[in-house]
């Protein structure tokens, strides 16, 4: 019996195989023509140009699938069933099912191979996906095999073999099958509904009142229409542009241009404006997170918040003012540098910066005041060239002094003291370029100290560009800027050195910030994720797998420079060449960002505020451009020389301005900024120490310091004291604003708060100075009278009034107790004006 | 509830745009949540108490079958190098050196399931950024302490006690750098950064007047300062923000100091029969402190046993004999801890969680499927004292004891693995789901973030983390 039903099949082999194909062809037609219909060769050719028929093939893998895993597993079901008896009655059955399956196994794995080469997929998952598909689909053939030629003459081993690879074959596709829904639908799709999974994330409800938005009818102003679709294009950036953007246009929609959105998708519209609850956009974003419509499909859930901005937004009638990024908001600043004319020079003014400023006085109807007195401008120049205190004795010559060029010969005297120059403005750089004595990274290696290279370039005035190119391009000496720190172990896409190289070049020498673009296209700025990432490979022997939001995705982009005009980098050259190739294209004159960014960083550190502010955002406008525009070509005109700059500005009768204090921090950033003369600023931490160092008593000694300069110095040119921006960063100094240096850091907290006041009233280091000090001037000085005038004249530059010098007397008396002198130091040094530069 | 209103924007944006402008300086602006996901408290108070350096969980809360030294034993059949004890709960025990809070357990949750990240070769100070900033290091953006988010986002509970305080740590050890990248208030700002106080039986140092001055002198200088700016000049310039900041901060501290909560900080104010429970060394007194701060009314303390590598919990030899005194240093304290807030009613209301970077492990360095380069030498056959302990550092499993605030009483949740590797096989609870258990039990939402550089940077990665809500009651 059991023969003449082999007989019989193998009788109808070829016409069930050809039955079975024209089956498969009828049950897919429909979905071929589905297809072609509702997405008529839509989507744009993969970019690397292949043929669209491959692609559109690629994509009914997913639907071919489905095939195999149902007959195979089946089959195999049945193969158990029958276990006992081989040739059961649901023996024909079976054998079609094997046929049929493992012909769709190798049809779908063909369509598979099609599909990875342009889809947008997760790299480990999808070559686990892959290899086990294809192994699948071959044990299948082989599985086929061993069936028909026991159908030819049946043996037992044969049917062992086949049962074997059958059951093999079953485990693969269910392998297979599972790694394809990761990469489908995300791999916790199914653990983040199991509350007990790591991925759990219990789907929330959310309730909203709708009524705010019906009773509110006030109408939005241009501005605002832009801050709110900037708002709204940012959560878009984060949440959809993966699916829904330049990369990968699911359902034929882009959410990331004008005319995409309001085009809306293969469904039709997507959003209705003034209409948000009938807009589909809004339904998917509030669907439960288990319905199959619900939208982002794959990430996270819009926050509450997040969808009550949408909302809002396509109530306000979704504006999407043209360019509203770039013109409103995040204008785009020209790169090429400008020379414009020097307004003609007037009776009173002849320093360029004086001339321009002038006109804008004129602009915004301001008068001139009288220039800040001798003592005020020699404290400021010292306190802003070399970080000291002038004594009393070059304070009374200085005013004693009637020379008319005598505040620019002050200016140029300080910029000669090389060393107090270069230990007062590392603290600056070592901010900026993320340098400190101590910190983490250096325990493993991953970390190099620049100090000695720094300290030798501020106090050799090295050119700027020179700087610039040495930090890029670096010796050993240099390389700790763009080497980055790396901790011990495995560290994020996002975060390895050569990214932090791109965000922190970009950051501080072209005021821009690549960190947006480092994980997916800027939605503020022009930058893309590509961009971001070609600058990052130059820094890299080999191109960064580029990631979108810490996934990778696959592909790849050469080195490249930010501002193509600025030159080429060789893609095939060494990390090496490129930094060299680098170096000299940032460093061009033509690179007119370069220098408007540290002429903007020389200004603020001098008036307290840049011309562009933050100093880190370029493409922000100057309050005045000419001014901004010629600083920087001239810059270049003088061989990049900083002190030069420096000179030019604190000569200026611009520099010379009464200072200008606001109540509210926040206001000094506002777009309706107005100049009218330098900003008052808190002494840094350096100055502080410094400052208590010279009148009363050093605070640091040399035991604290991290970089020791003094080793290199001949015994004149000794300072009077450790100054505080060499020392090992302390409670003091931390209290007091010095950051970390974890980080490229280019501004300081000049805002007092309780920690800070806690350690000035109690910590160690300072009231320890204090009181050293005390018995010291306890000894040196005869009375509290002199005391006091001393202590006044020294920190203050003044003598006290006389009520002042009456309080000071009431607290200390004639003849002081050390106690009594400690507590009037540290009275005084705590005083605003002692704190404050004005 | 959750709607954004049109002057909710505004705010809002105006906020966002203040927070772009002042990017270059650290300022942020608060650009959270606002009113959304309101979430009720259970807790005011968080209590962190950090087993520094990666507890072994089979030598202590989560002990497998005990195999005592012998010479020429094999490493790899030891499991765990004491006996075990009962605790309160019924067919639970706890490691032999752990009885007293074994005995506290009915009042908590034990979780058997804490999984550290895999983050390749092993740096303690990494792991324990990661686990209290809940960002892996480096990062673009200095990323705050955990205790600085619930500064910042809830600021004192009593405005002269410190919102942050950390307890027992010094930083002047092995990776003292490592520990102060994340012993901070990262981009929040120093304000938020941590009060420390190295060590607690010099506690009161932190909040009283500078050495060697007496109260009464403390009041003249304070008396002095005063009157001096009252007579000085510079009010012909008007005011600015950083003259009215320092008036005011400097006011601030001397409330601090002359109040009468900073007694907390005394632990000689302390009853001697409590306090002698409590002193088993610095560990234990910063629980004492921890304990007294709170009725005073803190809101996030640390107290750790303090890291330096090779001490303390960071056991790469010897083990066995060192764990003996960890445990003596830890378990009278945090039960009695348990215990006196329990009595005085304020352990509803106070979370308290006890946690380490990652666990031990006697053969496996890192994660049973991610091996890492190992550090420590251990021989296949153990003829040494030395080397009978749970040496290695073993990423894929831990234990954690949360009490209060909500928390249920009496559960043990989650579940390692009985034979090597004892790793998490039930419920694993990794650590963006213990902040947002934290959080949560304070209030904030899981979607809680600031504005950094035009970006949000949100309490856990992406705003993605979840509270494992079945550890509440």
């Amino acid at each position: 019996m059991a023969n003449t039903k082999t007989n019989s099949i193998l009788h109808f082999k070829k016409k069930y195989i050809i039955g079975l194909i024209i089956f498969f062809i009828c049950v897919t037609a429909p979905f071929f023509l589905f297809h072609i219909q509702a997405a008529p060769l839509i989507e744009a050719p993969a970019k690397d140009g292949a043929f669209w028929l491959w692609n559109f093939l690629g994509r009914l893998h997913p639907i071919a699938v489905h095939f195999p895993v149902g007959l195979i597993l089946f089959a195999a079901i049945l193969e158990l069933f029958t276990i006992k008896d081989f040739n059961s009655t649901l023996r024909p059955g079976i054998n079609l099912l094997v046929i049929a399956g493992v012909l769709s196994a190798v049809i779908s794995a063909i369509l598979g191979l099609l599909l990875a080469r342009n889809g947008d997929y997760s790299k480990t998952i999808l070559a686990l996906h892959q290899w086990i598909g294809i192994a699948t689909a071959s044990l299948g053939v082989l599985a086929l095999f061993l069936l028909l030629r026991n159908q030819k003459s049946s043996q037992p081993w044969l049917i062992k073999a086949y049962r074997g690879l059958m059951f093999f074959t079953a485990v693969g596709v269910t392998a297979a099958g599972h790694f394809g829904g990761s990469l489908t639908h995300g791999s916790d799709y199914l653990a983040e509904t199991i509350p007990w999974s790591e991925g759990y994330k219990p789907v929330e409800k959310k309730s909203i009142d709708f009524a705010t938005f019906k009773n509110d009818t006030s109408k939005l102003t241009p501005k605002q229409e832009a801050e709110l679709n900037v708002q709204v294009r940012a959560i878009l950036a984060h949440n959809c542009y993966k699916c829904h953007g330049a990369d990968k246009v699911k359902g034929d929609l882009r959410l990331d241009m004008k005319d995409m959105i309001f085009k809306g998708g293969e469904h039709g519209a997507v959003l209705i404006a003034g209409n948000p609850m009938e807009s589909e956009i809004v339904k998917r974003i509030t669907l439960q997170g288990n319905d199959k419509k619900a939208m982002p499909s794959k990430d996270k859930r819009l926050s509450a918040e997040e969808i009550s901005t949408i909302k809002f937004w396509i109530q306000k009638g979704a504006p999407w003012p043209v360019n509203s990024a770039k013109d409103i908001l995040f204008r785009v600043a020209v790169l090429a540098p400008r020379n414009p004319p020097l307004p003609p020079a007037t009776a009173t003014f002849t320093n360029p910066v004086d001339l321009f400023v002038n006109d804008y006085f004129k602009k915004n109807k301001i008068a001139w005041p009288q220039p800040v007195d001798d003592r005020t401008y020699l404290r400021r120049i010292y306190l802003d060239i070399i970080g000291l205190l002038p004594s009393p004795e070059k304070e009374a010559a200085f005013i004693a002094n009637k020379n008319i060029g005598k505040r620019g010969a002050e200016v140029r005297q300080l910029l000669n003291q090389k060393d107090d120059y270069a230990a007062h403005w590392i603290s600056f750089w070592n901010d900026a370029l993320r340098n400190d004595y101590t910190g983490t990274g250096y325990i493993t290696g991953g970390r190099y100290n620049i100090t000695d290279w720094l300290y030798a370039s501020l106090k050799n005035n090295k050119p700027y560009n020179q700087f610039v190119q040495e930090l890029i391009s670096p010796t050993d000496e240099s390389k700790g800027f763009i080497e980055g720190i790396q901790w011990r172990g495995v560290v994020n896409a996002s975060q390895r050195t050569e990214m932090q190289a791109a965000q922190n070049v970009s950051q501080v020498f072209l005021g821009l910030n690549l960190k947006c673009a480092s994980c997916h296209n800027s939605f503020v700025s022009n930058w893309k994720l590509s961009d971001a990432y070609a600058f990052a490979n130059i820094f890299s022997d080999s191109s960064l797998e580029i990631n979108r939001c810490d996934k990778p995705t696959g592909r790849y982009t050469g080195p490249a420079m930010l501002w193509k005009q600025l030159g080429t980098i060789d893609s095939a050259a060494k990390t090496i060449v490129k930094r060299k190739q680098l170096s000299e294209n940032i460093t061009k004159p033509e690179n007119g960002r370069l220098y408007r960014t540290i002429v903007n960083r020389v200004w603020n550190q001098l008036l307290g505020r840049g011309l562009v502010e933050p100093v880190d955002v370029m493409d922000n406008e100057p309050w005045s451009q000419d001014l901004l525009d010629w600083m920087a070509y001239n810059f270049v005109e003088n061989k990049c020389d900083i002190k030069e700059l420096i000179y030019l500005i604190a000569t200026s009768n611009t520099y010379q301005l009464p200072s200008v204090g606001f109540k509210n921090p926040n206001k000094i950033g506002a777009p309706d900024f107005v100049f009218t003369g330098m900003l008052r600023k808190r002494l840094s931490a350096e100055q502080f120490a410094d400052a208590v160092s010279y009148v009363i008593e050093p605070v640091f000694g040399d035991s604290s310091l991290g970089y020791n300069y003094y080793k290199k110095l001949k015994p004149v040119e000794k300072p009077l004291f450790t100054r505080a921006s060499l020392v090992v960063n302390n409670p003091l100094l931390i209290a007091l604003g010095r950051p970390s240096r974890e980080t490229v850091s280019t501004g300081r907290e000049s805002q007092a708060n309780l920690l800070q006041a806690l350690e000035l009233t109690k910590g160690d280091k300072l009231n320890g100075a204090l009181k050293k000090g005390a018995e010291n001037w306890k000894k040196k000085y005869k009375n509290g009278d002199v005391i006091i005038k001393q202590l006044y004249n020294r920190g203050l530059g003044r003598m006290p009034t006389q009520k002042e010098f009456e309080v000071a007397k009431k607290a200390i008396g004639d003849n002081p107790d050390i106690g009594a002198i400690q507590d009037l130091f540290w009275a005084v040094v705590l005083l605003p004006e002692f704190q404050i530069i004005y | 509830m959750n709607e954004l209103n049109r002057r909710q924007f505004l705010k809002n944006a105006s906020a966002a745009t203040l927070a772009a402008l002042a990017a270059g300086a650290p300022v942020t602006s608060f650009l959270s949540s606002c009113n959304s996901n309101k979430i009720t408290s259970k807790a005011d108070t968080v209590i962190l108490l950090w087993m520094a350096g990666g507890m072994s969980h089979t030598d202590t809360f989560d002990p497998k079958k005990f195999t005592p030294f012998s010479k020429g034993m094999a490493a790899n059949s030891v499991l765990s190098t004491f006996p075990q004890v009962p605790t309160a709960l019924d067919g639970i025990y706890f490691s032999d050196g752990l009885a007293a809070i074994g005995k506290v357990m009915d009042k908590g949750t034990l979780v058997r399931s804490y999984t550290a990240a895999d983050m390749g070769f092993i740096l303690h100070s990494r792991h324990q950024y990661h686990w209290h900033s809940c960002y892996r290091p480096p990062q673009s953006v200095l990323a705050p302490h955990l205790g600085a988010w619930i500064a910042k986002h809830l600021g004192p509970v009593n405005p002269v006690i410190p919102a942050f305080i950390d307890i027992g740590q010094r930083f002047t050890l092995g990776e003292g750098e490592e520990l102060k990248a994340f012993h901070s208030a990262g981009f929040l700002g120093n304000e938020f950064g941590p009060f420390v106080i190295p060590n607690p039986s010099a506690g009161l140092d932190g909040v009283r007047p500078p050495a060697g001055m007496s109260n009464t002198r403390f009041e003249k200088r304070n008396q002095l300062y005063d009157e001096l700016i009252k007579q000085s000049p510079t009010g012909e310039f008007g005011s600015d923000y950083q003259k009215e900041s320092l008036k005011k901060s400097m006011e601030q501290a001397y409330m601090l100091l002359k109040s009468p909560e900073s007694q907390a900080f005394d632990l000689s104010k302390e009853p001697k029969a409590s306090y002698d429970i409590y002193n088993t060394g610095k560990f234990g007194l910063g629980c004492l402190m921890a304990r007294r701060l709170t009725e005073q009314g803190a809101r996030f303390i640390s107290v750790t046993t303090e890291y330096e590598p090779f001490k303390g919990w960071d056991t790469h030899e010897n083990g066995n004999t060192r764990i003996k005194d960890m445990k003596q240093q830890i378990d009278a304290p945090i039960a009695q801890l348990v215990k006196d807030l329990e009595r005085t009613g304020r352990l509803e209301r106070t979370l308290i969680i006890v946690a380490s970077e990652f666990s031990r492990d006697m053969m496996v360095e890192g994660r049973p499927d991610a091996k890492v380069q190992e550090q420590v030498e251990q021989p296949d056959i153990i003829s040494d004292m030395k080397n009978y302990g749970m040496h290695r550092h073993f990423t894929d499993g831990g234990s954690m004891l949360l009490f209060g605030g909500g928390i249920k009483k009496g559960q043990v949740y989650g579940k390692t693995a009985d034979e090597r590797p004892c790793k998490t096989i039930e419920k694993p609870i990794v650590i963006d789901q213990v902040h947002q258990t934290i959080y949560h039990a304070l209030g904030i939402p899981e979607d809680a973030h600031y504005v950094v550089e035009k970006r949000p940077f949100y309490t856990t990665p992406d705003g993605l983390g979840k509270a494992a809500m079945d550890l509440f009651g």
